[in-house]
């Protein structure tokens, strides 16, 4: 787990409520179809995202018009393109703390 | 008509000796010298600062500026991410033309090494939208989408982009304020670890403390007897999404290219006019899009130009950008970056650029950016 | 007739031999491999848990049915390893699901068989109407410390059950419960790593209780093993199961189908409910399947479930979907048991 050791984001749970409001939003977008409009992978995160690094995030747009930004999951280096088709999955995005709500949000998957 | 009659700025690097208000005091104290000017003369303060707040706990800088010089005056803390001092500055030339004060000081300022490298980068990415931080993204990420499209939509490769950071490099050799003063080569960018892909670690501009501070008077009488003087002929700012993914394209900066037009017209040039410019190369990618945008280059044809080094100081070329060493070598303290290439404008359109002197430069550009293009502030200046 | 109208399954992407992990302790992995009758196991990323892995399958469970989202009136979620100890996996997972909001919904903890006692009790309330449906779900990510025998069986997976009266796949025949205090495996607390009583975990424990639940279910029903297609018993290894059967008078090929630990793993909480899975890709129609749990602490869950005309066409692919796998190393794994 990562170690409480920068001052600033010791004080700085989740917030509850906004994880709260924020999965409303989630749910409508669980179980989509897209294609990768564009993508890199983060070799330098911050904090938040270290436990994780190396991960590739891409910016996808929905079949419904949408555009959405996601980690890429369960992949291979050959899902990692331009127009490369992928599907919305349920994942924890923020898992900082063991007293810090978890924040489940939308990644995606290579179809 | 208002102009800049003096400019200061401390060194940009790891600075570990100085906090972020000495570094302040510092830039102010120097500008007031190098005009020749009290600080009873200064009517009001513009200071812009990113993440005080955020990495120190530090606001309400208005009063501690005060408390510093022991004054009274209006002191106004402006953030735009590191937008922050070209929108300052902007704001400051908007005061003085409402006649609300005749000469003001423009500062900018950040302290970023006092964090580890991993607490900056989750303060900077303060800067984009809930959504993009929630997927992990950086800012490196950012541009790095952005680079992706734009490398995939021209047919360019990793190489083009190294060429903005050898070049910028070289200047920052011959700049002593520039925090990295090493000249490097293309393959030493190619070679070096990627931070996000395809970005590297010498594609993207380093952690740097620093402060710089310009004045800015429409008092005719001070402009007399500046020793030195440049005049603001356009300032101009526009906005865009916060979110990149609502931008109309993904490589390009619309407000870039917004805030450049109406500078353009307010000033009432073209942009061969231009004979030196400082853009915002946060990263390198960056520059090569802010050439596209700011009208200097075709769309799409920046990764071929770069290579030509056209735009390089001791190339002959027509238009020289970033002299200063840009933000990958001069080094980019949020807060003091806009206010930093004011200066270096400043210096180059009244001969006091000593070794990177561009010869018989007219007209100069600052070109400064927020976030992944959220904010651009632009202005054109004269001697 | 109360019984499974749909069901969903999920097995994560990843794998690990078995093998890779007894070289780094220095064991014979052969040894190892032949005691436990295991070759790999599933591991979930390392941003998965046992919420994102229920609603996967439920997600599969509801993905061909026209039942309506607020026909759902019990939501249970049966865990060793639900997210929280105090807040409920099963009102996160039904409002991703847009289950709203007048259901009963909680969490159950008995070991791996969480889920099964859970589904003994939406029945007894789709039985006693209040409710037309109910959705149930296993789900764990299974942990082992280190160096332990259970690092070699422990995984992740999940299986949703949708309980209703009508239209079903699968029909409740009948259904018995035995327990008793019995401390062969074990949590504490604020404790990371589960704990258990070695070979006590054997004849006292598993064997003791499967046995008397299906002795009893035997005798409820007036069946006998030779009667049933299939069995599918709680595998913690790839020995206890098959042993179990043959001391109930089944065979092999009554069990082979639901054998999935020996490249699966055992994931807890959807163990058995994943041999099931298993059997229903080629159950028949007509054909009985006898269906026991098991649950450290302890005590077992006897199923006897008939196949119905409509699981033809609604069976999910299980092979297909198990064939989607990638092997990763153990320094990965540790990775994303959030161990290192």
């Amino acid at each position: 787990m990562e170690p409480r050791q920068f001052p600033f984001l010791q004080t700085k749970m989740i917030s509850p409520i906004k994880v709260w409001r924020r999965q409303k939003e989630i749910r409508k977008l669980l179980g989509q179809r897209g294609k990768v409009l564009t993508w890199t992978q983060i070799y330098v995160a911050g904090p938040n995202f270290k436990q994780y690094a190396p991960y590739p995030v891409v910016l996808v747009k929905l079949d419904d018009g949408q555009k959405v930004f996601g980690q890429l999951v369960d992949y291979e280096n050959k899902d990692l393109k331009i127009n490369a088709k992928v599907v919305s999955v349920l994942r924890k995005v923020r898992e900082t703390d063991h007293d810090d709500v978890i924040a489940y949000g939308i990644k995606f998957k290579p179809l | 008509m208002v102009s800049v009659v003096g400019y200061y700025t401390t060194q940009f690097g790891e600075l570990w000796s100085k906090s972020l208000f000495s570094l302040i005091n510092e830039a102010i104290k120097g500008a007031l010298t190098n005009a020749n000017l009290d600080k009873k003369q200064i009517d009001a303060i513009f200071f812009g600062n990113m993440m005080a707040g955020v990495l120190e706990d530090n606001l309400h800088s208005p009063a501690k500026i005060a408390e510093m010089l022991g004054i009274n005056i209006p002191i106004f803390r402006v953030e735009s991410a590191c937008a922050s001092g070209g929108v300052a500055f902007h704001l400051a030339k908007n005061y003085l033309e409402a006649q609300s004060a005749k000469t003001v000081l423009v500062a900018g300022a950040e302290k970023m090494n006092d964090y580890s490298p991993e607490e900056t980068t989750a303060a900077l990415v303060t800067a984009a939208s809930g959504e993009e931080q929630e997927a992990g993204l950086t800012f490196p990420g950012l541009y790095a989408m952005m680079a992706q499209v734009y490398l995939n939509s021209y047919k360019y490769s990793e190489k083009e982009l190294a060429y903005v950071s050898y070049k910028n490099h070289y200047h920052g050799s011959l700049n002593e304020k520039a925090h990295f003063r090493k000249k490097i080569t293309v393959e030493e960018v190619l070679k070096s670890a990627y931070v996000a892909y395809p970005l590297k670690v010498l594609d993207c501009s380093p952690i740097s403390d620093g402060a710089s501070a310009v004045i800015l008077t429409s008092d005719s009488n001070l402009i007399k007897k500046a020793k030195a003087k440049v005049d603001v002929l356009a300032s101009e700012v526009a906005t865009d999404t916060i979110s990149l993914k609502g931008r109309q394209k993904l490589d390009a900066i619309l407000s870039t290219k917004i805030a450049a037009d109406k500078a353009f017209t307010k000033a009432k040039i073209t942009r061969e006019d231009i004979s030196i410019a400082e853009v915002h190369d946060c990263f390198s990618i960056a520059e090569l899009l802010a050439m596209e945008d700011l009208g200097f280059w075709p769309k799409g044809q920046a990764g071929k130009r770069i290579k030509e080094l056209s735009t390089m100081y001791g190339s002959g070329g027509r238009l020289i950008v970033n002299t200063s060493g840009g933000l990958k070598a001069s080094g980019h303290p949020v807060g003091a970056t806009g206010v930093k290439q004011i200066g270096e404008i400043f210096l180059q359109l009244t001969n006091q650029a000593n070794s990177r002197q561009v010869k018989k430069a007219k007209y100069g550009l600052t070109h400064n950016i927020g976030g992944s293009g959220g904010t651009a502030a632009v202005s054109i200046f004269t001697n | 007739m109360i019984g499974v109208v749909s069901y969903g399954f999920y097995i994560p992407k990843y794998r690990i031999k078995i093998g890779d992990i007894a070289k780094i302790w220095g064991k014979n992995p052969d040894d190892i491999i032949n005691s436990l009758k295991i070759t790999e196991k599933a591991v979930s990323g390392i941003d998965e848990d046992s919420l994102t892995m229920a609603f996967e399958s439920s997600q599969m469970a509801f993905s061909d049915t026209k039942i309506r989202k607020n026909e759902i009136g019990v939501v249970f979620v049966g865990s060793e390893t639900h997210p929280y100890v105090v807040n409920p996996t099963s009102t996160i997972l039904a409002e991703f699901l847009e289950i709203e909001k007048h259901y009963l919904a909680f969490d159950t903890q008995f070991a791996c068989k969480a889920a099964t006692g859970a589904a003994i009790a939406a029945a007894g309330l789709i039985k006693s109407g209040f409710t037309d449906y109910a959705l149930v779900c296993a789900a764990d990510k299974s942990t082992g410390s280190p160096h332990d025998a259970l690092e070699y069986t422990a995984a992740s997976g999940s299986v949703s059950l949708i309980l209703g009266k009508k239209d079903l796949v699968l029909e409740i025949v009948d259904y018995t419960s035995f327990s008793s205090d019995t401390p062969d495996f074990w949590r504490r607390e604020g404790i990371r790593y589960p704990s258990h009583g070695g070979r006590f975990t054997g004849k006292p424990s598993y064997f003791y209780h499967v046995e008397q639940a299906s002795k009893e279910l035997f005798k409820k029903t007036n069946l006998r093993s030779e009667q049933f297609s299939h069995a599918v018993f709680h595998m913690p290894n790839g020995k206890f199961p098959i042993q179990v059967a043959q001391s109930l008078g089944f065979d092999n090929k009554q069990m082979v189908t639901s054998l999935v630990v020996s490249y699966l793993g055992n994931s807890y909480s959807a163990s058995a409910l994943m041999g099931l899975v298993s059997t229903l890709e080629i159950a028949k129609e007509g054909e009985l399947i006898f269906f026991v749990s098991y649950g450290s602490g302890a005590g077992s869950d006897a199923f006897v479930f008939k196949v119905t005309a409509n699981l033809a066409k609604r069976r999910r692919q299980f092979t297909q979907a198990v064939a989607q796998k990638k092997y990763i190393d153990y320094p990965t794994y540790l990775k994303f048991m959030k161990t290192i």
